[in-house]
Order: C-alpha cells, then structure tokens, then sequence
C-alpha cells in the first residue's frame, strides 16, 4: 500500500474520479498548468486536458457560478477556492444558487459540486489565509460540510463528495498538506459522509475535534494516557451533517465532554455540538460540556500559536472536566 | 453549421428596429415569415398581456402576495421564447419573464400554481410569486437574488460546449442586474471560453425607483459588451420582430460555435416595479402616459394589419378563447389545495439527514396534537 501525505491523496482521488466518470471535471485558479497553488491538481491538465481542468478567471463567483451550471446541467464540477478566505466573492453562488436550487426548484434541479479549499492557520498567513470558515457553511441549509484531517479520510471523503448528489464543501487544512504520511489504499474505496472516526477508544473523557487541532487533540490524549488517564478521541470529519451518534454515544459512557476547534468560538460548529450534548445527555453528564477554540477575533498574524488550541489549553480544559 | 448571412451589425448608435411607430416594415430584409407564424407572434403577446392583468386581479383580490409586471416587456419575451429552441436550449430568466415563460410553454396551471404557492406548483410552493421554474422545459428555476443565475448560465453554456450537445443557454435580467458583481464574473468567463450563451438585458430603465442614469455612465447596455470580446446588440424591444430576429442570430451564433453576446432590448415597465410598490412616487404619470402611448401590441397589430393579418374580429375572438383558457387554468390551480407542509423538509438534500428528521418529526407531532 503506497504511502501519501494528504495532498497526495486529495491529487489520487480527483485522478481516480477524472478517470472513472467523464463528467468530473476541475476548475478554478492556477489549477492548470500550475497544478494549484499548493499542488493539489498537479498533472491532471497534462492528463486530462484544459477543458477538464480548467483555468479560470480570478472570480470566485463565476467559479462556483460556473459549477452550480455545470453541476445543474449534468457535468461533476469540483471547484477549487485558492484559500478558504477567498470564498466570500462566491458566497451569493454558494448561498443563493447551490445551496438553494433543488429546494426552490421543488427538487426539479440540483447541484452535485464539490468546492474544495485550504482551511485554517498555523502558517503564519494571517487573517485572510488562515480562516476556518465552515460553520457559515454549516448554517446555510442544503450544504454539506466535510474537514478532513488524513490522508486516507482526504482521499475516500472526496471520491465521496464527488460522487454525491449534494453540492459539498470540502475543507483541507492546510498545515496538514505536507505534515503526515500515512498508507493509503492505490484501489477504489468510498468513506460515509456524516461519519465520524473513533481514533482512540477509552471511559474517561470523550475529546471530540476535527481538522487541523485534531493533531494537538490526539497529542493531548497521548499525555493523558502517559498520565494514566483513558480518553476517548473522535475526529468529527464531517461537520454537516455531524456524526451525533457517535458522539453521544461516547459521551454517554464518559460523561465528559471536550470539544476542540481553531475557528472562532460563537456560532460555531463546538457550540453546535455542545449544546447538542447539553440537551440530550444532560443527566448524564459528570461535567458541563467545555470548548476548547479559536477567538472571537480576526485571526491575528504575530499571535499565530496563540491563537490555536494548544496542547496545554487542551490538557487545561481536560483537567477542569475530570476535576469537576 | 456556419451561418447563411449576419443580418445585424453589435454596437449600432440607434437600436435596432424592424417595424416603425406606424406599423411598417422597415428592414433592409424580407421577413420571409409564413402568416401563421406572424399571427403567433400577436397570440403570444397578447396572452402574456393578459396573464399580466389575470395576476393584477389576484393580487388585488388578495389571492396571492406579490406579482411582478411584465406588461410593456411582451415584445421582447416572446422574441426570446420564439427563437429558442424549446425544450432544447435552456433558459435562464428572472422575475419578471412570466410572459417568456408562458410563450416558451410553461403550462398555465403551473404558473398559477406558482402565483399561488399552492400544490399545482411544480416547486411545492417554495418560492415568492413570479418565480417559475420547468426542468421539462430546461428553464432553470428563478433566483431572486439579482444577477446570481448569469454564472450558472455560463457554466450550463459550458457543459453543453465540453459536451457538444448543441444547445444554447439564454439568460434574461433587468438593466439593474447589469450592476452586479456576479453579472460581470459570468459574462467574462463566457466570453474567455466562448461559451454558447446568450445574456440578454430587458432594459426597462427602472430598477426598482432608480433610473438607469444612476445605474451605469455608459451609454448604453449593449456596449459593455465591447470590453468582454462579445457582440452587445441594441434592439427595440418592444418590436417584437426585431427582438426575434437578433435574438435568433445571437443564439445560432452561439449553437455555430462563434461564442456568446449581449443583448439589450429596451422595453417599458407599464406597471410598478412590483406590487408591494408604488411608482408614482418616483416616475411622473406624464411619463408613463407616453410609454404607454408606445405599447409593443399596438405597434405589432398595426404590422399585422398592413399585412392583412389582423381585424378586430379575430383579435376579439382571440381574447376571448386566452381570457378562457386563463380562467380554466387559474380555477384548476385554485382546485390544486395546499402542499403537504412536511414538504418543507423535502429537497435539502437528495436525502434527509438526521437533524431534518428530527425537526420534521417535531412538526408533525405539532401538526397531529
């Protein structure tokens, strides 16, 4: 089994799906040529040509524009937003058209997409490259809302994506691109949407994240087991729909519940879930529900690390559960 | 398939017009249309004229919330419809096509299902008045969000290039859509992949109160076009025959492979922007009085005459067989009931997700209690 990092296994997926159905084609800026910015489409021009990867004019709208027409009229548009953060000239499309358009259509039309785009900081880019925007996704009914965090879940979640009758957003943190290499299978294989990965089992405490912080989750639950603690992690993957039962179900047997997040706190997909759990285990629980965040801040350049949970807020956070 | 002859020349100072004020054939061209054909044109835009005063009379009977006038603009709608090929090329219109709608074939029944956001609605009621939608008919449901569906329009020109599939997609919007952001974005990439779509502007000159004075320093619609690398046409829209035939060059234009173009077709707004305002608070009577002096059924009925092709009889008999078949439709529609309300959960997605089960089930434990 060939070993990826995750950018390689979000390049093998489109290569796969371009190869499999006709209809999946790639556009978006410098996606040609260039092979993407951070190299995700890096060949598949030379494969597959300029109409099937498709460099576009610098226009988010008129990318994800573009796609909501394509999508509509029959074709797989996988779209790709330079940056998370440049997504917002292409919202009205997102919002407005692909979101909306088999609900106000009555189910007459619809928008299988895919819009891919590098997520979250912990790179020093800043505030307008270091965003992790998915919870105003998640908030606009009719998307779906995937952040991965392997390259083995990068690779089954966007040949799932594509192939899926919904438009999705596909979030990649970017800092991860590069950071692991893990085996990844070189054949056809699907991951469920709206599945979260249970990465440790364990009876004291139930750390949920996904994305970019699910490396310091599972370095936190590595010190706690060192510290002879047992946590359970799981990795959301998909943030709309999010994986309840499985997460109730863990927090069900430890009564504790820590969610962990780099995008800012209010509104967001840890309120989501912690209010969930509030509601629906509230007898249960042998501590309140914390979050572990980014701020309610624009996401500062010279406070990079600050900014993102840490290790040490993590294991704070953890130890005002068990304490409690 | 490389086109015979180019009958019009983009960028024309005065807009393109085929039959004067008084009636007369005034094109350097035979029309070469059969009288059948020519009687068709009349039909449609007198049964867009009056579905537009049936939906005046719903909404003043308090039968449904919003409609928004299309009278003024017939002309041009039933150009567009005309030279589309229907069910084939796709339509991308706007909220105030309902008269397109109907002359490219969308049942009557559906329309007034739509005005009424009842059960004869083929998008369950989803939706404001005065957004159709027909996937039989490839008219690609309307957006209220001005100027959104131009990008989409681009990409559906694209698939049906990448695909070569030979249709068109024609894309209809106001004079203030022109304004957008996401305007330009669709309408340049079209025009760098020559795309085969065609953006047509029905310049009424009025979004919502503002004048097209406040809307763009140039000096007309067309010539934006200039700087995408497309043709822009400027027509009279409210000559029917001269929406028609540049609509019909600018599509097979697009169908040869030849790439996309503007056109602007300057109609009237003979009624408010909507009924939830109030014109005369922004544009005088005197004015209106004159556009309505210009009214595009008038010019044409005088064409038609000259041609020996209309006489009142038959235009009354023609009223009174569309007043019935809009009566028949609209009694049909009000037969139609409400849409089941857990539809409301429906069409988020292909499939429900838990979160919409559960709230679906709450609602009709609600409705049930």
């Amino acid at each position: 089994m060939p070993t990826m990092t995750l950018i390689q296994a979000i390049n093998a997926a489109l290569d796969e799906e371009m190869k499999r159905d006709e209809r999946v084609m790639l556009l978006g800026e410098d996606v040609g040529k260039r092979g993407g910015v951070f190299l995700a489409t890096e060949g598949l021009q030379q494969k597959y040509g300029p109409d099937r990867v498709m460099d576009t004019p610098l226009s988010e709208a008129a990318i994800i524009g573009a796609a909501v027409g394509l999508a509509a009229h029959g074709m797989r548009p996988v779209a790709e937003i330079q940056f998370a953060d440049y997504v917002f000239p292409g919202i009205d499309q997102l919002f407005s058209q692909a979101a909306k358009l088999r609900y106000r259509s009555g189910g007459q039309f619809s928008a299988p997409m895919v819009v891919r785009m590098p997520t979250g900081g912990g790179v020093k880019g800043g505030h307008h490259h270091s965003q992790s925007p998915e919870a105003h996704f998640a908030h606009t009914a009719g998307l779906k809302v995937i952040v991965v965090s392997t390259p083995y879940d990068a690779k089954g979640l966007l040949k799932a994506a594509i192939r899926n009758d919904d438009p999705v957003v596909f979030m990649e943190p970017k800092r991860l691109y590069r950071a692991v290499k893990e085996e990844v299978p070189a054949d056809d294989f699907l991951l469920p949407i709206g599945k979260a990965a249970v990465r440790r089992e364990g009876r004291d405490i139930t750390l949920v994240s996904y994305g970019g912080p699910m490396v310091e989750t599972l370095k936190a639950a590595e010190e706690m087991v060192a510290a002879g603690l047992d946590p359970e992690v799981i990795d959301l993957r998909t943030v709309m729909p999010w994986d309840k039962e499985t997460v109730l179900a863990s927090v069900a047997k430890t009564g504790r519940l820590l969610m962990i997040s780099e995008a800012p706190r209010t509104a967001s997909i840890a309120s989501e879930v912690t209010a969930t759990v509030s509601e629906e285990l509230f007898d249960q629980l042998l501590a309140p529900p914390l979050r572990v965040s980014g701020f309610d801040t624009p996401y500062p350049l010279a406070q990079d690390k600050l900014y993102m949970p840490t290790v040490t807020r993590i294991l704070a956070a953890a130890k005002r559960l068990l304490d409690y | 398939m490389i086109q015979e002859k180019v009958r019009f020349q983009p960028f024309s100072s005065e807009p393109i017009r085929l039959i004067d004020e008084q009636g007369r054939w005034i094109a350097p061209f035979e029309h070469g249309l059969p009288p059948d054909r020519l009687q068709r044109f009349y039909r449609d835009m007198l049964a867009a004229r009056l579905l537009d005063e049936k939906l005046v009379i719903l909404i003043r009977t308090g039968k449904t919330s919003f409609i928004a006038p299309h009278a003024g603009h017939e002309a041009a709608q039933v150009g567009i419809a005309h030279a589309l090929r229907k069910g084939h090329d796709w339509l991308f219109p706007y909220y105030r096509d309902m008269g397109l709608v109907l002359a490219l074939g969308v049942p009557l029944v559906e329309i007034f299902g739509q005005t009424l956001g009842n059960a004869a609605d083929p998008a369950k009621g989803r939706q404001m008045p005065s957004h159709p939608g027909s996937k039989a008919l490839n008219v690609f449901t309307v957006c209220s969000a001005i100027a959104s569906h131009i990008p989409p329009a681009t990409g559906a020109a694209l698939s049906m290039k990448l695909r070569r599939t030979g249709q068109v997609a024609v894309c209809t919007f106001g004079d203030g859509a022109t304004s957008e952001g996401d305007w330009h974005a669709g309408i340049n990439f079209a025009a760098v992949q020559q795309a085969p779509a065609v953006f047509v502007c029905e310049n009424n000159r009025y979004a919502i109160s503002v004048n097209i004075s406040k809307q763009t320093a140039s000096e007309n619609i067309a010539i934006k076009a200039q700087a995408y690398g497309m043709p822009g046409y400027y027509v009279d829209g409210l000559d029917v025959l001269a929406s028609y035939f540049v609509m019909q060059e600018a599509i097979e234009r697009a169908r040869a492979g030849q790439g996309p173009s503007l056109v602007e077709l300057v109609v009237h707004r003979f009624g408010a922007h909507s009924s939830a305002d109030d014109d005369s608070r922004y544009r005088s009577r005197e004015e209106l009085a004159a556009e309505r002096q210009q009214d595009p059924l008038l010019r044409y009925q005088r064409f038609l005459e000259q041609q020996g092709l209309w006489d009142a009889r038959w235009a009354n008999e023609l009223r009174l067989e569309i007043s019935k078949a809009l009566e028949a439709a609209l009694q049909e529609a009000l037969q139609a009931g409400e849409p089941d309300p857990l539809e409301m959960f429906d069409d988020v997605y292909a499939a429900r997700p838990w979160h919409l089960e559960e709230q679906r089930r709450l609602v009709a434990e609600e409705l049930q209690s």
